[in-house]
């Protein structure tokens, strides 16, 4: 019970943050310097460790797809059509996600955790400039412009390397593999929201867990902690609710 | 004017302060003293907003802020600046980014102006050839002084100094005395400090506070605070290990 009603206040603490940022924004934009500095470091910070992970995790799917089509049907030609829309539109803004929350979202925390217990929040409001204006909202506009190029690259590792594997394992032509018969614009734009809400999120749920940080370094692990736990339930959850919406707005699986 | 009503704070269960009155006039010195944990930081980040009492008034230039917003206190920490307990430097930035700061978000001004002015106030300092350094890079005292110039820079009309000469060595310790007292009497400055100093304490202080467990102890003059017979207050103002002052 005391852990629902933790999600509960962890949910509407997250929602108000996330709401004085879309306001904070409207007021004024943070300068596109600061903001791209930031992306290119979310994006530097990541890139590696998606390669590997999504490569990895593209090449074990595609392999126990081509390995189950084989054993049912006796045929691995559809398996590059058939495993490019999942990445798409759920294993590669899932896994993006989920690995930016690891890499990345530990770090916004860490660091504005870290500012809140040496004072330094109390600080910069005394200076003018309020913890959502100066340190929350050019982390969501990088995260926003982040994770959509992280999970083009991501999941182009994935299907990459589904190719490789299948090639190997049952010696499929690349250019059978190669087939986008099946990806339709639904799933790309499903895809494409998932990657735009979790870059917007996994920075505000990070932040506000930093923001959240009490005592002293014990508080900003525990805060570290907090923010990877709570941006990867989120993405999880968010990746049902979404997919679910979206296949009931396509009508079906026919679309 | 600064007036505290009847304020309470507590944090959980620990009562922190349990019903704190105090005024400070116009362009005087308040020494607020207490041991350690007795709420003196507490109490003085609720004059800036930093720390919102559970119950009480606030009342700054006859305005009462008890109700302000955080927007609110935007305008009022333009004309009261606050020294933190730890310097409590920005230590992602250089000395002149920190002290340029709030001359770009209160002040409005581009990056270049507000960087051109910080290089100034540095310089009033003797902090120039040190202001492309990392707050890491510098020690204590000369934390203490930046901290000190960036709360100074928009020349606000009150100051709240949380324990200015902790960690100064003697020589420097005069000096932030003398820049207090310097403030009131040739500008008319209100400070608000925070102090365990009995030295400047009693060199600076127009009037003195004590908080003990969360309330008022004595509110008095210098004079008045080393003739009370009141056994804390003797204790605290002699330093004496023994004594009715609880830990
Ligand atoms: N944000 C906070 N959350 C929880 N407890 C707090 C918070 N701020 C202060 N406290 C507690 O309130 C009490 C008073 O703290 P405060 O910092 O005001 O003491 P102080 O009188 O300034 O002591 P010192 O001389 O050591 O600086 C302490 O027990 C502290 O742990
Ligand atoms: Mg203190």
């Amino acid at each position: 019970m005391s852990a629902l009603r933790f999600a509960w206040d962890e949910a509407r603490g997250v929602a108000r943050l996330l709401a004085d940022t879309a306001q904070a924004l409207l007021r004024a934009r943070p300068p596109a310097a600061v903001v791209w500095a930031q992306a290119f470091d979310v994006g530097n910070r990541s890139v590696f460790f998606i390669l590997v992970t999504l490569g990895f995790l593209g090449a074990i799917l595609n392999f126990q797809t081509g390995f189950q089509a084989q054993r049912i049907f006796g045929d691995t030609s559809l398996i590059g059509a058939a495993t490019l829309p999942i990445l798409v539109r759920q294993l590669g803004p899932t896994l993006v996600g989920l690995m930016v929350a690891i890499r990345v979202g530990t770090g916004i925390a860490a660091e504005i955790g870290s500012m809140v217990v040496t004072e330094q929040v109390d600080a910069l409001r005394m200076c003018g400039a309020g913890p959502v204006d100066y340190l929350v909202k050019p982390r969501v506009l990088a995260g926003l412009i982040a994770v959509p190029a992280l999970w083009v690259i991501g999941t182009g590792a994935a299907w990459m390397a589904g190719l490789w594997v299948t090639h190997l394992a049952f010696q499929t032509n690349p250019a059978t593999y190669v087939n986008l018969d099946l990806t339709r614009g639904a799933d790309i734009a499903e895809g494409l929201f998932k990657a735009v809400v979790f870059g917007i999120l996994i920075p505000v749920i990070a932040a506000h867990s930093g923001l959240q940080a009490r005592g002293g370094s014990e508080g900003v692990g525990r805060a570290t902690t907090q923010a990877v736990v709570s941006a990867s339930l989120a993405v999880i959850v968010l990746d049902l609710l979404i997919g679910a919406v979206a296949f009931g707005l396509r009508g079906g699986a026919g679309a | 004017m600064i007036e505290f009503e009847d304020i309470h704070k507590a944090f959980g269960a620990q009562k922190v302060l349990d019903g704190v009155s105090l005024t400070v006039s116009q362009g005087r010195i308040v020494y607020i003293i207490g041991k350690s944990g007795a709420g003196k930081s507490v109490l003085v980040k609720h004059l800036v907003g930093l720390v919102r009492q559970d119950s009480g008034r606030i009342r700054f230039e006859g305005e009462d802020i008890t109700h302000f917003t955080e927007r609110d206190f935007f305008g009022l920490r333009r004309r009261c600046a606050m020294v933190f307990q730890h310097s409590t430097l920005f230590d992602s930035m250089t000395l002149v980014e920190n002290v340029a700061l709030p001359i770009r978000r209160h002040l409005g001004a581009t990056q270049r102006e507000a960087l051109e002015q910080a290089r100034e106030k540095l310089a009033l300092v003797d902090m120039a050839a040190l202001s492309d350094r990392l707050p890491a890079e510098v020690g204590d005292g000369l934390r203490k002084r930046v901290a000190i110039a960036r709360a100074l820079t928009l020349t606000p009309r009150y100051m709240v100094f949380d324990e200015p000469t902790t960690g100064l060595d003697p020589v420097n310790a005069v000096r932030v005395d003398r820049l207090i007292r310097d403030l009131s009497d040739r500008t008319g400055v209100t400070s608000v400090v925070v102090s365990h100093d009995l030295r400047s304490i009693f060199g600076v202080a127009d009037r003195i506070v004590m908080l003990y467990q969360g309330k008022v102890l004595l509110d008095g003059t210098p004079a008045e605070f080393r003739t009370s017979h009141d056994p804390v207050v003797r204790q605290f103002v002699t330093g004496a290990v023994e004594g009715p002052m609880a830990l």
